[in-house]
């Protein structure tokens, strides 16, 4: 089982990322992309992870760290089960943006960057994701959903398990 | 080699020179922050800007090479406007601790906002908050809000040390210095990155709150820590002696040296000073007998020392030098040795344990002359034969320079048994120690901040220390008591006479071929290889 | 009508499939690139007058000529489809419906410059245009379109994804190049530049999506008919985003002489609800805002240049009268700021300062001195910063000060 506080990489994980680090002229390149494996592996990127992937690619695990701390889709923390990113940006904001994600903390009883107690959502706000035409917008998971309004984001709310 | 003209005045370069660089060689300063000679370029602090003709705006001196026709002009409104520009940026979070931070009168933002600012501030609002006194390891403390991202210390740890410690994480003005949680900074040289941070983010846990930096003398030395002797600066407190708890001797600093220790030190040798004012320091020439103490002046000392020379045969003393002599005291010591006809000299004494050694500064040997003790001929015995011969009693009386050897490679009871074995013991050197405690004569010298003279390091470089701070109680240099030990044997090499360490060092120069043709003024500040 | 050719393929079911795509002409050009000499495409695209359409606008053939000549290094050609710029989403549409005209761009562009890997970085919100766009290049590589010996040229060419990990600064090309090599996503002081010195330390060449997707329609029609498209400077079609209150938001190609009047009025359906135009950003949010009076300016680079603002990355942001232009200006100073890298002080600094100026103006609680400091600081870090991105944010930070300027004093306190 997985254990982001003791990680380990199967054996065929370990071909995955030695894959991925012959796709670059130099392996540090791959570092991204393994990141992003293991926190689908382990849920988030703990510190042990981080610690784990520099062994992986012969870094200081300060220079992961960095890299972790660096871009907002690494969570450091485990992140609730669906993560709900509300875009807060220029169109949206034109748009409403503020009043979807007013309407969102509301319906889930917390602010923005916590999750709901039963860990079922993450509420967060980000900058442009380029779905300007369905402003207001969020990206739920992995989909982008646009044109919102209260009733459609309570629809959306409601199909997460 | 590229000829251009900074600042109206011509100057040709070595090819690959940066402007910062040529600035200085053609007389003018280029105030910056992330540049460092001994670190790669970063061009993070935009504080470099300089105007070169047909480029339509400053650029950063660090990262522009000095080209053949170049026109630069490092004083022009704009750059000067730029400057001031930059200086707001680096000042906008940053927290007025001055009144309670060490780097108080040697911090580059007090000293270019004093030349390049001088702005009426206007940022009104909360400044973003991060750590403040982090202790990063055992000699470095972090204070995150006063540090401005010049990554120094993050370049040092990289390329200088190879481990990678520090990091900027976050981004934008929440970037932070720091570990990865947990670690620590624990490399050998983590000292350096005090110096080189500009500002107080990085300082010293042992200097803190001790003595503000104006308070402080310097004067240049070499450490004695090992065979390398990196070159240092030694700062010391004696206007303020109520501070720094009373110790002399407040820090130590790195000098540059391209040949010996570039920029940098390491932990042992930049912390390796509080032996100086501690208390096993020895003050006053001692007698022990019958189990008692007693303080003789000079002359008593020497003419007891003289007398107990001169009562054994010359195959019957052994003489153990020490590598931490400097040359003048060494040669000194051979003098006397060759006017006894003492053969039975010495300067190896194994350490108990070995030393550490690596690819940047560290040497295995933690003495700062061997190379002087061997080319002024202080190892034509063997010390081990030396001490079988105390033990045997066919050596009666052992004359121990600044050594512990019950705390040496060679076993305590061996030890025991050859100090039991002479009739009389003389130790000569800075600080007590277990083989000081039963020797029978006890000759304080000054340790080598109290004195000048020179150490030839592990390549053959000889070089000059200077007298920082006058000697402790009644301790004197190792030359100036065997002078007087030679004259009290009735010898009348020139040597003996000398009244300053320049003229012993003369008499080197003069009998040694190695050192031929040397003197102090030729050693300037970075030393002199001595002849093969 | 114009000319359709971003966009020929957007609305036909399939058109990300390599069968669909070869259906209007798609992996026709390819062939002819092959057989070319590979200056001789240069030369063809420098001709054509096409300009990065990523945000900088330099002329796409020029910047392939900056690789040394007779370099034996491995060179590299990188996409950048990390869209992140507020305002833009053309590369997303290119991305998941027809991510084979990129495809086809890379081979004949690597070809020109000589490289033999090219790498998409891909921003990692996308993940359908990830999608879309892996699948494409799978069936590349089954059909002998990518890998080795392509089509019997005996020219070898990969293709790697790279996956974002949210950083906007990675839209910037050396930070984008910083990201690639597994990094944060720090710009690199230049000299040296990436086409001498790029990634992994090798020349390298960073084209925008839509740049690289103009390229197969440049060699099979021609450099002639594609700079007779557009202006005296600049030439074919591109395409422009355009949201915020029109009532067709979405994405529009026309020629580069277009009219912002006309994108607004005649494609986008004008303002919604009936409204009034107050304002309008014409080319993502770095772009100075141009108000109602200033839209008869044409959207191509030099055309913005010329009335003070920039055609960037053709991100058209389209505000009406009840907007509010200093919590507009909050926005986007937000955003400044929570994207800035923090590599050098000018940009670290100013950015989270101005934001904090634009909130406190915001709240009420503006002095009367934050408006000129805003202004004074902009102007003094504009020029001294290691990327582009300072001057980007200034945009907006200036402008909108100096063209709503009673807006803002409106809400500062008379006796702040």
């Amino acid at each position: 089982m997985p254990d982001a506080k003791h990680p380990e990489f199967t054996a065929e994980q370990i071909g995955e990322v030695r894959r991925l680090q012959a796709l670059y002229p130099d392996k540090r390149g791959a570092l991204l992309p393994v990141l992003r494996l293991a926190q689908e592996v382990f849920g988030y990127v703990s510190l042990e992870v981080e610690e784990y992937v520099a062994g992986l690619f012969e870094l200081s695990p300060a220079h992961v760290h960095e890299v972790v701390t660096f871009y907002t889709l690494f969570f450091q923390q485990p992140p609730g089960r669906h993560v709900v990113s509300v875009c807060h940006n220029l169109s949206c904001h034109l748009l409403g943006a503020k009043g979807i994600v007013e309407h969102l903390t509301r319906r889930l009883g917390i602010e923005v960057g916590e999750t709901t107690a039963d860990g079922r959502v993450t509420l967060l706000t980000v900058e442009c994701l380029c779905a300007c035409e369905q402003a207001p917008m969020m990206q739920v998971d992995e989909r982008y959903e646009g044109l919102l309004t209260p009733e459609k984001v309570d629809r959306i709310i409601e199909g997460l398990s | 080699m590229p000829k251009l003209t900074i600042d109206g005045k011509e100057v040709e370069v070595a090819p690959g020179t940066n402007l910062i660089e040529a600035a200085r060689q053609a007389g003018s300063e280029v105030p910056h922050y992330c540049y460092h000679p001994g670190l790669s370029i970063a061009g993070q602090c935009r504080l470099c800007m300089v105007d070169i003709e047909k480029n339509p705006r400053p650029q950063i001196g660090c990262n522009t090479q000095a080209a053949d026709g170049m026109v630069v002009h490092t004083q022009t409104e704009r750059v000067l406007e730029t400057r001031k520009s930059i200086m707001e940026f680096h000042l906008v979070n940053h927290p007025l601790d001055c009144p309670v931070c060490d780097q108080a009168g040697e911090c580059w933002l007090q000293i270019y906002y004093m030349r390049h600012g001088l702005y009426d501030p206007r940022m009104v609002d909360e400044k973003v908050h991060k750590p403040k006194a982090v202790p990063l390891g055992p000699h470095v403390i972090l204070d995150a809000e006063r540090c401005i991202l010049c990554s120094r210390c993050v370049r040092f740890c990289d390329e200088v040390t190879g481990t990678g410690e520090l990091g900027i994480f976050n981004r934008g003005d929440h970037s932070e210095i720091g570990l990865f949680p947990g670690k620590t900074l624990e490399n050998k040289y983590s000292g350096n990155v005090i110096d080189i941070c500009p500002v107080g983010a990085l300082t010293d846990r042992d200097f803190r709150f001790q003595v503000r930096v104006w308070y402080l003398d310097t004067a240049r030395s070499v450490c004695n820590g090992c065979a390398r002797g990196c070159n240092i600066e030694v700062h010391t407190s004696r206007r303020r002696l109520h501070h720094n708890q009373g110790r002399r001797i407040a820090r130590i600093k790195p000098r540059h040296n391209a040949d010996v220790n570039q920029w940098w030190i390491c932990d042992e040798g930049r912390y390796g000073f509080r032996w100086i004012d501690d208390d096993t320091r020895l003050l006053t020439p001692t007698r022990r007998a019958d189990g008692k103490d007693v303080a003789l002046d000079w002359d008593e000392a020497i003419g007891a020392l003289a007398e107990a020379l001169k009562r054994y045969r010359p195959e019957e003393i052994g003489i153990l030098a020490s590598p931490q002599m400097s040359n003048e005291d060494l040669f000194a010591l051979q003098r006397i040795a060759a006017q006894l006809g003492v053969g039975a000299v010495d300067h190896r004494v194994p350490p108990r344990v070995a030393g550490d050694e690596d690819n940047l500064l560290l040497r295995a040997d933690k003495n700062p002359n061997r190379r002087g003790a061997e080319l002024i001929g202080l190892g034509q015995a063997d010390g081990r034969a030396i001490l079988e011969g105390a033990r045997q009693r066919r050596v009666k009386l052992l004359w121990i320079f600044q050594h512990d050897l019950l705390d040496s490679g060679w076993s305590q009871g061996d030890v025991t048994a050859a100090l039991a074995g002479v009739e009389t013991v003389i130790f000569q050197g800075p600080s007590a120690n277990a083989t000081s405690a039963g020797a029978h004569l006890v000759l304080p010298s000054a340790a080598y901040v109290e004195r000048e003279g020179t150490f030839t390091n592990f390549q053959g470089r000889v070089q000059r220390f200077r007298t920082v701070v006058e000697p402790l109680g009644e301790a004197m240099a190792d030359w100036a008591i065997l002078g007087r030990v030679g004259r009290a044997l009735g010898g009348a090499d020139p040597v003996f006479a000398a009244g300053r360490a320049e003229q012993v060092f003369a008499g080197l120069a003069g009998q040694v071929p190695a050192f031929s043709g040397m003197s102090y003024r030729g050693l300037r500040d970075a030393g002199q290889v001595v002849k093969a | 009508m114009a000319e359709r050719i971003f966009t020929r393929n957007f609305d036909r079911p399939g058109s990300h499939t390599l069968a669909v795509y070869r259906e209007t002409g798609g992996y026709t050009a390819l062939p002819k690139a092959l057989a070319m000499e590979p200056a001789a495409i240069t030369e063809e695209v420098k001709k054509s007058n096409l300009r990065g359409l990523g945000g900088a606008a330099f002329p796409t053939g020029v910047k392939w000529t900056f690789v040394p000549k007779g370099s034996t290094a491995p060179k590299y050609l990188v996409i950048n489809a990390d869209e992140g710029e507020p305002g833009t989403f053309k590369d997303r549409y290119l991305l998941e419906r027809d991510p084979h005209a990129l495809i086809e761009g890379m081979i004949i562009a690597s070809r020109a410059i000589d490289s033999h890997l090219g790498f998409v970085y891909i921003r990692g919100e996308y993940v359908k245009p990830w999608q879309v766009f892996s699948g494409a290049v799978q069936e590349a590589y089954e059909a002998g379109l990518l890998g080795k010996n392509i089509q019997g040229s005996g020219f070898d060419f990969d293709i790697v994804i790279h996956r974002g990990a949210g950083a906007y600064i990675c839209g910037e090309e050396t930070g984008l190049l910083s990201s690639l090599e597994g990094k944060k996503g720090w710009p690199k002081i230049k000299p040296p530049f990436p086409a001498v010195k790029g990634a992994f330390g090798h020349p390298t060449i960073v084209n925008n999506v839509e740049t690289i997707a103009a390229v197969p329609h440049i060699i099979n029609r021609g450099a002639e008919w594609f700079a007779g498209l557009g202006t005296k400077t600049q030439g074919g079609t591109r395409l422009y985003s355009v949201s915020g209150h029109v009532v067709k938001p979405g994405v529009v190609e026309a020629p580069v002489s277009v009219t912002l009047r006309s994108l607004i009025y005649d494609h986008c359906g004008g303002i919604r609800d009936g409204r009034r135009l107050k304002a309008v950003v014409p080319g993502g949010s770095s772009a100075p805002i141009l108000t109602a009076d200033e839209i008869d300016v044409t959207m191509d680079a030099d055309g913005l240049k010329a009335a003070g603002s920039m055609i960037g990355s053709a991100g058209v942001i389209v505000m009406d009268e009840t907007v509010s232009i200093p919590e507009a200006l909050m926005v986007v100073a937000r955003f400044y700021a929570h994207e800035s890298c923090g590599q050098c002080t000018p940009c670290r600094e100013s950015t989270g300062w101005i934001y904090k100026m634009t909130h406190r103006i915001v709240e009420g609680k503006g002095r009367k001195e934050d408006l000129d400091t805003i202004l004074d600081v902009s102007k003094r870090g504009a020029g001294t910063t290691i990327c582009a991105f300072y001057d980007g944010a200034v945009g907006p930070y200036v402008s909108y000060i100096e063209k709503f300027r009673g807006e803002f004093e409106a809400l500062i306190p008379h006796d702040a």
